[in-house]
């Protein structure tokens, strides 16, 4: 559909900026039954329908700016910020901002790419795109990289929840995949992110991302869910992904609607983070500050 | 929640930069979105800090102070 060759091959003749603007355009008329992430609502979003991201067609910014609290890696990074989301992960820090689409500055991909470019001139080592969750809004996100240097190295911050739709578009997109997996197993998945089916479809775009660029999997440690949830995604990891960069978090605060889970009104002890970081080592996961 | 409108410190925008911040009872901090600027001043009320220091010394053309404390950085 989008291209007859494969994404890296397209990338050499075409050029990273042609295939994505190229690509913002199919996404765009994509939005007329969207399908971008694993929800599958189908909604015409281009008629001023809705699905569970509340997301219309034009997307929104809440964030543009230079960070380093990311990968070592990675920073700095200008990281551009994009309103709305696909969960509602109940200890979200950015809540209030990630899940309303309609927060922040109307996003604009030529004064955002100017933005990106100045940072870049000034020391930046990667561009991010991230939300909320950008895969929402793909055409904005494509448009963006359309206007980048092909030199530039970006980054798509993902909650993994997105569709093979979604990933097809993306491909050879971004040089990194900084992905997240939150959850070990699909009870907790629906009690904090009311998410369905979380498990099977983060597994999958991780293989995918695995397969099709450098990825980094986040796990932010929460409390109370290092048996439950960590063990079981490094033990995937370990067994799934040898060698995969694993950023394993531990600063995790009780945001947002953490209250509402009584295991969460804290933070991660000391006993449990060191518990998990001696679980990461011994099933020997490449772990990256 | 810490605000900070020095876009000098920046050099991207003359939008407010912000850095989240949480302080807790046993003198930790835990720290969202961390700009350079933040990273520069979190370091100078604790050099001692091995978890900051990576982040304080990181290149940024536009970076002319800096920070940390015994911190964790979150999602």
């Amino acid at each position: 559909m989008i291209c007859v060759e494969p994404a890296a091959k397209c990338r050499k003749v075409l050029g990273r900026p042609a295939m994505a603007h190229e690509r913002a355009r199919i996404a765009r008329a994509m939005l007329a039954d969207c399908r971008f992430c694993a929800h599958d609502c189908g909604v015409n979003r281009l008629a001023g329908e809705s699905g569970l991201c509340h997301a219309g067609a034009e997307a929104r910014f809440f964030s543009a700016q230079t960070e380093v609290s990311d990968e070592l890696e990675l920073i700095p990074t200008f990281a551009m910020t994009l309103s709305g989301c696909d969960l509602r992960c109940d200890f979200c820090i950015t809540g209030a901002s990630s899940w309303n689409p309609r927060a922040g500055a109307s996003f604009d991909a030529q004064t955002m790419a100017a933005r990106a470019k100045t940072a870049l001139q000034d020391g930046a080592r990667t561009i991010m795109v991230l939300g909320g969750e950008p895969t929402i809004h793909l055409p904005a996100a494509l448009e963006f990289v359309s206007l980048l240097p092909e030199t530039a190295k970006l980054v798509w911050k993902t909650n993994a929840h997105g569709s093979a739709q979604a990933r097809e578009l993306l491909d050879g997109m971004f040089d990194v995949w900084l992905a997240d997996y939150k959850f070990g197993n699909d009870t907790c998945a629906r009690r904090l992110a009311k998410v369905p089916d979380y498990v099977r479809v983060v597994q999958e775009n991780l293989r995918w991302a695995a397969d099709h660029s450098e990825l980094i999997v986040r796990h932010l440690l929460m409390p109370g869910h290092v048996e439950c949830c960590w063990k079981p995604v490094a033990e995937w990891l370990a067994a799934n992904l040898p060698g995969v960069k694993v950023n394993l978090r531990s600063g995790f605060w009780p945001a947002s609607h953490a209250a509402r889970h009584i295991e969460l009104q804290q933070t991660v002890s000391a006993d449990e983070s060191r518990h998990a970081f001696r679980f990461a080592q011994d099933l020997g996961l490449n772990l990256i500050p | 929640m810490k605000k900070h409108r020095d876009s000098a410190a920046c050099g991207v925008t003359a939008d407010p930069l912000m850095t989240e911040l949480l302080i807790l009872h046993t003198g930790e901090i835990l720290v969202h979105n961390l700009t350079p600027a933040m990273a520069a001043i979190l370091s100078e009320l604790n050099p001692e800090d091995g978890a900051i220091q990576p982040r304080a010394g990181v290149k940024w053309l536009k970076q002319n102070n800096s920070l940390s404390s015994n911190h964790e950085l979150p999602n």
